[in-house]
């Protein structure tokens, strides 16, 4: 490492030094001028272990400013990004509040404050004089004090060495547990304070690669592997720090873009799937798709209903080049009027456009969710697989639930039913393997808890029941027209319960893992005894001075 | 003042005893937005030169909305939490004019009042905090006369009681740390100094922790200092004693004084090697009456100070002398059987096996054997360091504990052993050792090493209160009777709130027999305490307070104890009030520095609310009671925190006049810089209002007494009490004489040395002073410091609140989980805690590090009357411990723990219907 790189910004943590002061915590309130409640540096009081062995630490957190951001390229406006030297930031003037980030993130570090409130019952004068209303309805985060590094750096002064420049954390810091630097500068504070010692970082299984990193070991005791075996009771515990907790940024309005959204686009697919085999006439055709719109768009206005900002919702069509949220605009901006001109014109080129739209919009639902890797239930891989699948299904649900309707839909009914049962098939394996697979995958204890409590429902009212009506509706042709909609109901029923269970029940944010703690606590978790061992120099004290 | 620019002032915080820290506050347009430490004092303070979390507060502390804006008079003269005061605006000439006559009306009755007790009383908060605040008041009291400053409001429960008065006697250590940077080892006995030992506590711990120091935390729950220790030893509350005396049997009787004593350290500086005669009083001279010892080199018996060549520390020994005892009784002996106080030390520590305290303390008794060996291991016995030039011992292990283990019964006991534990290995007031702080109760007060000097028997003075048949006041100056009680607290300005300070609050209630009437005093000035919370029972304190004729409450907002005031004043808060006070040198907890000088408290905003400066107020005060000139001459002589006159200068105050703030403290700049620079730089107030602070060296020698010990040949008061013993015993004679019985207990506390009780039996049994089954209450109740809020009467801020929540424990009462799990309680579930003598209730926090038989309280936040406060449903320990006599220790001093039961809210109202 050498000066002359850019410099990249980052912290060291001292877990053995932190004391869970909340010095950080405020001086970050201060500086920052955050709301009630939120705090971009967060100390957590950690407690591990069972009495008489018991651990306690406290770690602070907040934005790790990841070298791979996930919240950076989900970003649908480019309000999120990464700066020439590492920082993670965002434009508050660009952001739409759709809360993607914020659900991207694996250390739940993002806050979106819908209203502005105040610390008594009513505004201070500190409160009118240091408040920040370009950030309501936006995502905020810690910045590592971004301004404080690029003043301090006009003025000359050093960040993580002068205080002006360095993150008012790091400043206030009255264990000397937060050291800010530049991990391209080996004579950086970062760099010399972890010279020769153990750094982890937090969640590294997930790849972001964070530049706050973690001190755990002194010169006189080792770290301790942290038990990965740790009983479940403490990880389901909402009280335990280390738990993620249920995301809330995107609510059942978010959800009903991936039910309505999943429903009408896989309608389209199918509908424009019997156009093709001749089950299906064009008209018909035409008239479907005026269905899928109609479904789609009521998604997309329930989801335009939660942002924070939607009078800037255009802004979501500025990031094409990685966020599946702008892909997802992109394909309905083609669909519509594809879809539009295949009513009025019924052409093939227009129908075939339109399906291709709906393709691709499937596609994007399930990235999307896919990419939010914040959430171990929906970055699981099957994800994109099931939510294809189950497009596809509701699609052919709500084509059934049209056939048996009093006035009918004029289409082929042979291979319906057949085409049903596989795609329930198909779905019911991809929720079992899901489900199976959710520990393998991360999925934190308390989601699987989720997933469990509503897998009958959705194995049974999902897919058996379906699949029982499809197959009488083959061994028995003569059975009313109606059962075609009540399995047609159960599909989108099933569909959007499955969504709704897998973004709003088990939408559980990843938690903190930590593969070592400091050797420090009770019984089992106590340090080392050291008779004859270690001990300081009388004179090593001048080094404090 | 200015609106345009941005700017950033220089205060300082004080809202915890380990202040002061320097900060700066970001003004701009006039209004306060930011706290910011003041990193200009970053190289002399000994933390960076940063502040707490408790100093950003303070903004929000400026612009709270529910602040006492103008002052308030009372219109319905009931009193009572029932009782709406009727509070109704008046202006301040008002005020000043209500207060003034009362003043007079005082001053013509005279001073004292039937009972021989001050018709003027003043209640102030924890810790001397207050006095960083509240400018010139104490000129006022000084110029009043007397004044009966021993209503307390938690002071000896709250605080290190028993350390405050045995420390300050043994090692002038009013307060006691470890030689942080130094030590290697250390054993702690629940001193949560993560939580209360202050911006340098934690920097110094961090520092030391990082670089190996092994600390051994002994406590029932695990505090943020035992979770930051290298071991957490879950002991059972009030038998640290046991566990001390465990580790002192284990050093000097199992492994033997040879193998693990520091033994020239014993002979020379410490009573060790005192002969004890008969009766248990030293054995002395019959010609000097100086305690003698037994020089081995020519087997003949010496005055301790005459030229020894090795004396004897153990063994029987046949000499003669005199034994001096109580009330001057004097035994002569001639050739009999005597032992050196260190032999009865190890007969004394015999029977305090490991086994033995193991059964006492729950701790194993092969822990208490390694912890001895540990200790012993890291004491490096022998080995020395140089210290600006001088050679002094090096002995880095220390012996910390906390405050509800030294405060009440069992204080003594473990005061003892811990400095004992310090004495075996030479490690007390020696580099790396145990150390004390500061001193309150001896002179000077602002030296603590200058207040080594020579006392009896080759000790440091120290003024017991006297207990002579003609000296011994049966007759107790103020209402708590602490100069009457406790010889052990003398007669300092501290002395009153070190004696018996909950007293006065029980004496109301229950008169004490043949002690004075205990009359209400006529005035009482309540300045930054809130005792209807803070006290121990505070829902009776509460009850107590109702009953004073007139109090005057300098009232921040509304609180428990102002509701029931007579006038409200409302003065200026941290931000907007000036004030100079002294910085540096050594403080508690952990303030140890290599300067020492002095710092301003400025207006950063002009005054949010109709508030006025406590030096002004102050001022005006003294103007209504007609003792301006007084008051003026008590501020030249030091009443603001250094004489204005004094050889070398003169910025005395025409005492003639009334002069406002800022001349005063511009007088008392001028006089503190000429003072601290020899008249090298003298700096007026507009100086120091610019620069915050100035600093002169003070020598790290300073830090430990050894070196003024040796100089003057000192020994350090240890293992034998004799002196104290003899005050005790003379106390009882005068008890017995005014036929007072009520304090027996407290008098068999006296002895040469501790004798272990079975402590925790008092609060267990404690349940049938009601006819009550002492199985009813299963649990133990404590509480804990905590770093957001010890101190700071802070809880009203919801910023504050808002952050202390990171923190498990602040949102109720702590419960071990299993133990909850079997009570069918839920993380968050409602709880009830009753005690014999109150209940709170709060929600239940779940978690591992606390035993079984342990709830905790962190924090005293039953509030019903304090804004915010009062809405955050938060549990007291206060509100379940009682005022009595049977828990209070020789001392004056009780210890916050409890014995309560636990039952879920929702069971109790089923039960309750």
């Amino acid at each position: 490492m050498t000066a002359s790189l850019p410099p990249r910004w980052g912290m060291v943590i001292d877990l053995n030094r932190c004391v869970g002061c909340q010095t950080c915590t405020i001086a970050c309130k201060h500086h920052n001028a955050t709301t009630p409640d939120v705090q971009w540096r967060r100390v957590l009081d950690i407690e591990q272990g069972t009495f008489p062995d018991v651990q306690r630490f406290f770690m602070v957190t907040g934005c790790q400013h990841c070298e791979d951001a996930p919240c950076v390229p989900v970003c649908p406006t480019g309000a999120t990004y990464k700066r020439d030297d590492g920082i993670v930031a965002i434009d508050y003037d660009q952001c739409i509040g759709c809360g993607y980030c914020a659900v991207s993130c694996p250390y739940h570090a993002r806050t979106i404050v819908k209203d502005q409130n105040w610390y008594y019952d009513q505004e201070t004068v500190q409160e009118q004089a240091v408040a920040q209303p370009e950030r309501i309805g936006v995502a905020q985060k810690c910045t590592f004090c971004s301004d404080r590094v690029d003043s301090g750096l006009t003025q000359g002064l050093t960040p993580g060495v002068d205080p002006e420049a360095t993150p008012a954390c790091s400043a206030s810091c009255i264990a000397q547990a937060i050291t800010f630097g530049d991990w391209n500068d080996s004579n950086s504070p970062v760099n010399r304070v972890s010279e020769g010692r153990g750094l982890l970082q937090l969640n590294a299984e997930t790849g972001t690669d964070p530049q706050i990193k973690y001190l755990y070991e002194t010169p006189a005791v080792p770290g301790r592997e942290i038990d990965a075996t740790s009983d479940d009771d403490r990880r389901m515990d909402p009280a335990n720090p280390l738990v993620g907790k249920r995301q809330e940024f995107w609510d059942w309005r978010a959800a009903m873009n991936w039910m309505l959204g999943g429903l009408s686009s896989g309608f389209a697919i199918v509908l424009y799937t019997f156009y093709v085999t001749g089950a299906l006439d064009a008209a018909t055709l035409a008239r479907g798709n005026m269905i899928a719109v109609a479904l789609m768009a009521g998604g997309l206005l329930s989801v335009f209903l939660k942002l924070g900002r939607p009078e800037r919702s255009w802004r979501a069509i500025l990031r094409p080049h990685s966020s599946w949220m702008t892909r997802e605009l992109y394909s309905v901006s083609v669909f519509f009027p594809a879809v539009a001109a295949g009513y009025l014109w019924q052409a093939p080129v227009a129908f075939s456009v339109a399906v291709a739209a709906a393709a691709v919009f499937l596609l994007c639902q399930a990235q999307i969710l896919y990419k939010a890797r914040g959430i171990p239930a929906w970055r699981a891989p099957l994800i994109p697989y099931m939510i294809v699948a189950s497009g596809l299904l509701e699609g052919i649900g709500l084509l059934a639930f049209l056939i048996g309707l009093p006035k009918g839909f004029p289409i082929e009914l042979t291979g319906i039913a057949t085409t049903a049962i596989v795609l329930i098939i198909i779905n019911a394996v991809l929720w079992k393997s899901y489900r199976d697979g959710a520990t393998h995958h991360g999925a934190p204890p308390l989601a699987r808890a989720a997933l469990a409590e509503c897998d009958h429902a959705i194995r049974y009212g999902g897919h058996w029941v379906p699949l029982v009506l499809f197959a009488l509706t083959i061994l028995a042709p003569q059975i009313p027209l109606s059962i075609f909609t009540i399995a047609g109901v159960a599909l989108i029923g099933g569909g959007a319960f499955w969504k709704w269970t897998v973004i709003l029940r088990a939408g559980y944010f990843e938690g903190l893992h930590l593969p070592k703690t400091p050797q420090r606590g009770s019984g089992a978790y106590a340090a080392p005894a050291r008779l004859d061992g270690w001990r300081r120099d009388a004179t090593s004290f001048g080094d404090n001075r | 003042m200015q609106n345009s620019e941005k700017k950033h002032v220089p205060v300082y915080c004080y809202q915890c005893v380990s202040g002061p820290d320097l900060m700066r506050v970001e003004v701009e347009k006039g209004v306060a937005t930011r706290i910011e430490s003041n990193y200009d004092i970053a190289g002399a303070h000994p933390a960076g030169g940063r502040v707490c979390v408790k100093a950003y507060g303070l903004i929000q502390k400026t612009y709270n909305p529910h602040r006492v804006k103008q002052p308030m008079k009372r219109t319905n003269p009931k009193k009572g939490r029932a009782h709406d005061p009727g509070f109704e605006a008046i202006s301040w000439e008002e005020a000043y004019r209500i207060i003034g006559e009362k003043f007079r009306e005082v001053r013509a009755k005279g001073l004292r009042d039937e009972s021989g007790f001050p018709r003027l009383a003043a209640s102030f908060g924890g810790g001397g905090t207050p006095t960083q605040y509240m400018g010139t008041f104490p000129a006022f009291l000084g110029a009043w006369g007397p004044a009966d400053l021993g209503y307390g409001a938690g002071q000896g429960v709250k605080c290190y009681h028993s350390e405050h008065v045995y420390g300050e006697l043994w090692h002038r250590a009013f307060i006691v740390s470890p030689d942080t940077p130094r030590t290697n080892y250390v054993i702690n006995c629940g001193n949560n100094v993560e939580a209360s030992g202050g911006v340098v506590g934690i920097w110094r711990e961090a520092d030391a922790r990082n670089e190996g120091t092994k600390r051994v935390q002994v406590e029932p729950h695990l505090s943020i200092t035992g979770a930051v220790s290298a071991e957490w030893v879950p002991i059972k509350p009030k038998t640290d004693a046991a566990f001390l005396f465990g580790l002192i049997h284990r050093m000097i009787c199992e492994r033997g004084i040879e193998e693990t004593c520091d033994l020239s350290y014993l002979k020379e500086r410490s009573n060790s090697p005192y002969l004890v005669g008969p009766n248990g009083y030293f054995l002395r001279d019959p010609a000097t009456e100086k305690p003698l010892i037994w020089d081995d080199v020519d087997g003949t018996a010496k005055p301790f100070d005459a030229a020894i060549g090795d004396a004897r520390l153990t063994g029987t020994i046949t000499a003669s002398g005199i034994e001096v005892g109580p009330d001057h009784q004097v035994w002569q002996h001639a050739d009999i059987e005597v032992k050196t106080s260190f032999q009865l030390l190890l007969e004394h520590m015999a029977g305090y096996t490991p086994e033995w305290a193991s059964g006492e303390c729950d701790v194993p008794a092969e822990t208490i054997r390694r912890i001895a060996d540990e200790y012993v291991a890291h004491a490096c016995i022998g080995e020395t360091v140089e210290i600006d030039g001088r050679i002094l011992p090096h002995r880095p292990v220390a012996v910390m504990l906390g405050k509800t283990v030294n405060s009440g019964w069992g204080g003594y006991h473990v005061c003892w052993a811990r400095t004992m534990l310090a004495v075996l290995v030479g490690a007390l007031e020696v580099p790396g050792g145990t150390l004390g702080t500061i001193v309150k109760l001896v002179r000077p007060s602002a030296s603590r090493t200058g207040s080594c000097i020579p006392g009896v028997d080759g000790f440091m003075k120290y003024e017991f209160n006297d207990t002579s048949a003609n000296g011994w006041h049966k007759s107790p100056d103020i209402r708590n009777a602490f100069d009457t009680l406790i010889p052990i607290a003398s007669n300092s300005p501290w002395s009153p709130a070190l004696g018996p300070a909950h007293l006065p609050w029980l004496f109301m209630k229950e008169p004490p027999k043949g002690m004075p009437k205990q009359t209400r005093p006529d005035i009482w000035f309540c300045y930054r305490t809130n005792p209807a919370i803070s006290s121990w029972n505070a829902p009776e304190v509460a009850e107590r307070v109702a009953e004073f004729p007139f109090t005057v409450a300098f009232a921040y907002t509304m609180d428990e104890t102002n509701h029931m005031a007579d006038i409200l004043l409302p003065d200026a808060t941290d931000l907007e009030s000036l004030q100079l006070i002294r910085i540096g040198a050594t403080k508690f907890f952990e303030n140890f520095w290599r300067h020492e000088g002095w710092a301003i408290r400025q207006p950063a905003v002009d005054p949010v609310v109709d508030c006025r400066d406590m030096t002004d107020i102050a001022t005006a005060l003294a103007e209504e009671a007609g003792i301006l000139e007084a008051y003026n001459e008590a501020i030249n002589r030091g009443a603001a925190g250094i004489g204005l006159r004094r050889k070398g200068y003169d910025y005395a105050l025409d005492p003639t006049e009334p002069h406002n703030r800022d001349t005063i403290w511009d007088a008392v700049c001028k006089a503190a810089s000429h003072d601290t620079s020899g008249g090298e730089e003298v700096h007026d107030l507009a100086w120091f209002k610019e620069k915050g602070y100035m600093l002169t060296d003070f020598p790290e020698l300073d830090w430990y007494l050894y070196p003024r010990m040796e100089d003057q040949n000192l020994r350090f008061e240890m293992p034998y009490q004799e002196r104290m013993t003899r005050h005790g015993r003379e106390l009882a004679n005068r008890l017995k004489e005014s036929e007072i019985d009520w304090w027996e207990a407290q008098l068999a506390e006296y002895a040469f040395m501790p004798v272990y009780e079975r402590f925790p039996d008092i609060w267990m049994n404690y349940a049938r002073e009601y006819d009550r089954d002492p199985a009813e209450f299963p649990f133990w109740a404590l509480t804990a410091r905590s770093m957001q809020y010890s101190w700071g009467a802070n809880v009203g801020i919801p910023l504050i609140n808002e952050v202390a929540n990171n923190i498990a424990g602040h949102k109720g009462v702590v419960i071990n989980r299993t133990r909850a799990a079997e009570l069918g309680i839920r993380e968050g579930d409602r709880v009830i805690l009753e005690s014999v003598s109150g209940r709170t209730e709060g929600n239940a926090v779940l978690r591992e590090g606390i035993r079984p038989d342990t709830v905790l309280m962190i924090g005293q936040f039953d509030h019903w009357k304090t804004p915010f406060a009062k809405d955050l449903d938060l549990p007291s320990l206060n509100s379940l411990t009682d005022l009595s006599l049977k828990l209070t220790d020789s001392t004056g001093s009780g210890s916050d723990i409890m014995r309560v039961k636990i039952t879920r809210a929702e069971d109790w109202s089923a039960a309750a219907e």
